[in-house]
Order: structure tokens, then C-alpha cells, then sequence
């Protein structure tokens, strides 16, 4: 704990005891890449929810108007973009699996704008940004589902500024791709189907124009063993997690261990949306 | 260390025809980049140059200097290369009427 606290880079998180990964985007992508959609013998069976999703950049935040922003501690930060079209998304992954089902937090340091492109304050033209996991029990556990926790702060949606947390439970049916009946495909992110989380709504530091940002923090606590969240803070809120669940499907046959994290960012108009993240730190208790 | 290098997937599958573009692509703390587009069907119609622009400010383009014809078959590859470009880079290309590519670009950088 004493080297976690005198610890620049660390010292802001509160990880559990192993550190999975801690990315501060000052050293390449740290493996957070781009969400492909499933495929088989043609692109063209690509859902176009992940049709239009684009690889992630390092970003300084440079704007038109006062240069580089900069991160937290160095000049960079991961900018998840949109494309400029009212309700395209784009997002973000690291995958890794599993070696013991427990506790797990992630933690991240974030913030999100429109693209400057009008002398506007364009508190509205971001819909959401949020992050999901992607789990699976080990290959011998007797309960193995598919388990899908998403959560979003939803901003603003058709211009409304909402600004709450939400989560969802239901994917899209699963369709099969190619003839082959190995490939399957579904868009958990569909627009439908986010609920409210219980006195989830929060107002965010935003900031005065659209060129000017600050860091927002957040904890989200996952149990692998349950499969249950166990809480969510975002800065000074700690937020009630019991009417919280998942996306739950069957075990897929290809996934076991399963341990994926996404990050991503939703426009409301057609304007870009950009989700920078400064940081993040993956913990266990293994 | 190893010097940084990432390669970045801009557009796949991407159909281009009128004024196409890439979406923009920040890449300030790269020193080179190579920029690859394939046409991952037939192209249809003439087939224009396909040119690197850069930004200031990733919303206002203007052409770098660098271009090549675009793919003229299926699988075919064009590509740019370019070492000065500031922080932000996309590809655009001038279709005329009638001609399209379908596309997969990918940026290079190294550090």
C-alpha cells in the first residue's frame, strides 16, 4: 500500500491486490484495439453496428484553438472517434482471460467532447460513452453463461441532456454467419433495451466550451465467482448496484476464461464523438 | 525500448465513391507513416488518384503532396508514404459519376 501511495502513476487508483494491466497510453495502445465484428467468407456479413467501428488513436488532444490539451501526466491519451452520423458508435478492446474466478476492478480516468467543428458549447452532441465486459466461465464450471455487464453514462439523446448511468440486459437474436456453423454474430450494443440505473443520474464536469476538458474518474467492481457487479463509482459517487445484471447467454464453445474489456463512445448527432481515456488499471484479487 | 509502431485499420470495406475520404487519423507522435489501400472488390469505372491530405486541426484538409492511382483491380494495392505530416492524416480520393472502390486502408506508424 505504501508503494501503491508514493507511486505517481498508481497512486490515483485503488487496485486490488495483483494488478492485471495498467495502461497510461504513453506507451503505444496497450493492447486496446479495435472491435471487429464477426465475419465468414465475406466482410459483407459484418453487422453494421461493428462495419463501422475504426481503430483507436493516441491523442493529444489538440483543438483548433488552444492546442494540445494533453493527459493526466503525459501528452497522451486513447481517443475512442466516432464517425459523423447521429448514432454511430465506436469502441475499444482488450482481451485477456481469466486464471481464477474473484474479484475484479477497473478503473479509469476519462473524458468525452464532440468534435469542435462549431462555436457552441455542444453539451448535447455526445450521446454516451460507456464500457462493457465480455465474460465466460472456465471450461469444467458447471454455470458457465456468457456474461455481458454494460454500462453507459447516457448524456444527451435526441438533443435531451439526461446525463445518467445506465445499463442494459438484452443482446440482438444470434444469427449465423457463413455456411459453416462455427461463426454466429450479435450486436450487444444495439440502441434498444438500456435501462436506468437506480438514482443513477450525475452531472459531470463538462466544462464552458467545447475545446476544454477535465479528467473524470471511474470504479466499476465485478465478481467473477457470481458473476455479479459489486459497485460503481464515478468521482464523489458511489452508486447502488442490486438492480444491476447483464447481458446473460449461453457459453459459447470458443470462449472459456474470458476476460474482455471495451470502451466506447456514441454520437446524437452528426458530429463526431471522441472518448479520451487518460488511464486505466485492471486489478484482481488471485 | 523498441520504438512504438501500430498499424490502424481506417477503413474496411468502406464503399468510396463521389468526394470519398478516410476518417481522420491522429498520429502526432509518429515520425513515418505507410498508408495501404486494397480494393477488396472490382472497381467500377475510372479510377481517380487517392491523395494523403493533413489538418491542423483534424476538421480542415489540405493535400500533402503524396498520391497514387487507386487500386485498379480487385486485390490490388496502392500506396503512400509519408514523413511530415504534423498530427493528423486521411486519404481522399475524387470519384467521378458512376465510378466507386470499395476499400480497406490501414495506416502504419512507427515512432
Amino acid at each position: 500500500m505504501a508503494m501503491l501511495r508514493s507511486d505517481p502513476e498508481l497512486s490515483r487508483f485503488d487496485p486490488l491486490p495483483r494488478i492485471i494491466s495498467h495502461d497510461d497510453f504513453s506507451r503505444g495502445h496497450c493492447g486496446w484495439s479495435q472491435l471487429v465484428g464477426n465475419y465468414e467468407d465475406d466482410l459483407d456479413a459484418m453487422l453494421p453496428g461493428y462495419a463501422q467501428h475504426t481503430s483507436a488513436m493516441l491523442s493529444t488532444l489538440g483543438h483548433w484553438d488552444a492546442g494540445s490539451h494533453g493527459g493526466m501526466d503525459s501528452s497522451y491519451a486513447l481517443k475512442i472517434a466516432t464517425r459523423p452520423r447521429a448514432g454511430a458508435q465506436n469502441v475499444a478492446i482488450k482481451r485477456h482471460t481469466f486464471r481464477k474466478r474473484g474479484p475484479i476492478r477497473f478503473e479509469v480516468y476519462f473524458t468525452f467532447k464532440p468534435e469542435a467543428s462549431a462555436l457552441k458549447l455542444s453539451e448535447t452532441d455526445v450521446r454516451s460513452v460507456g464500457f462493457l465486459f465480455d465474460l465466460q466461465g472456465g471450461d469444467r464450471d458447471g454455470d458457465s453463461d456468457r456474461v455481458m455487464p454494460h454500462l453507459r453514462f447516457l448524456n444527451a439523446e435526441n438533443g435531451s441532456h439526461l446525463q445518467k448511468w445506465q445499463y442494459k440486459t438484452e443482446t440482438t437474436p444470434f444469427k449465423a454467419l457463413g455456411s459453416t456453423n462455427k461463426t454466429f454474430t450479435h450486436y450487444h450494443l444495439s440502441p434498444e433495451g438500456w435501462r436506468d440505473l437506480p438514482d443513477g443520474g450525475q452531472r459531470l464536469c463538462y466544462n464552458e466550451i467545447p475545446t476544454k476538458i477535465n479528467w473524470t474518474y471511474l470504479r466499476f467492481d465485478f465478481d467473477l465467482e457470481s458473476m455479479r457487479a459489486t459497485g460503481l463509482r464515478c468521482n464523489d459517487r458511489v452508486f447502488d448496484m442490486s438492480a444491476f445484471d447483464s447481458i446473460r447467454i449461453p457459453a459459447m464453445k470458443n470462449l472459456w476464461c474470458m476476460l474482455n474489456f471495451c470502451m466506447f463512445a456514441e454520437t446524437d448527432t452528426d458530429k463526431r464523438a471522441f472518448l479520451y481515456v487518460d488511464s486505466v488499471c485492471i486489478s484482481g484479487d488471485f | 525500448m523498441l520504438p512504438e509502431n501500430i498499424t490502424a485499420i481506417v477503413a474496411r470495406n468502406e464503399l468510396w465513391s463521389g468526394s470519398a475520404a478516410s476518417e481522420p487519423y491522429e498520429a502526432g507522435w509518429a515520425r513515418e507513416a505507410v498508408i495501404f489501400v486494397r480494393a477488396l472488390k472490382d472497381p467500377k469505372g475510372a479510377q481517380p488518384a487517392c491523395r494523403v491530405e493533413i489538418s491542423p486541426d483534424g476538421m480542415r484538409w489540405v493535400p500533402e503532396g503524396t498520391s497514387a492511382p487507386m487500386p485498379a483491380a480487385r486485390d490490388a494495392v496502392a500506396a503512400l508514404r509519408v514523413k511530415h505530416f504534423g498530427n493528423w492524416l486521411r486519404v481522399a480520393a475524387d470519384f467521378e459519376v458512376g465510378a466507386e472502390s470499395t476499400v480497406l486502408m490501414t495506416i502504419h506508424l512507427k515512432a
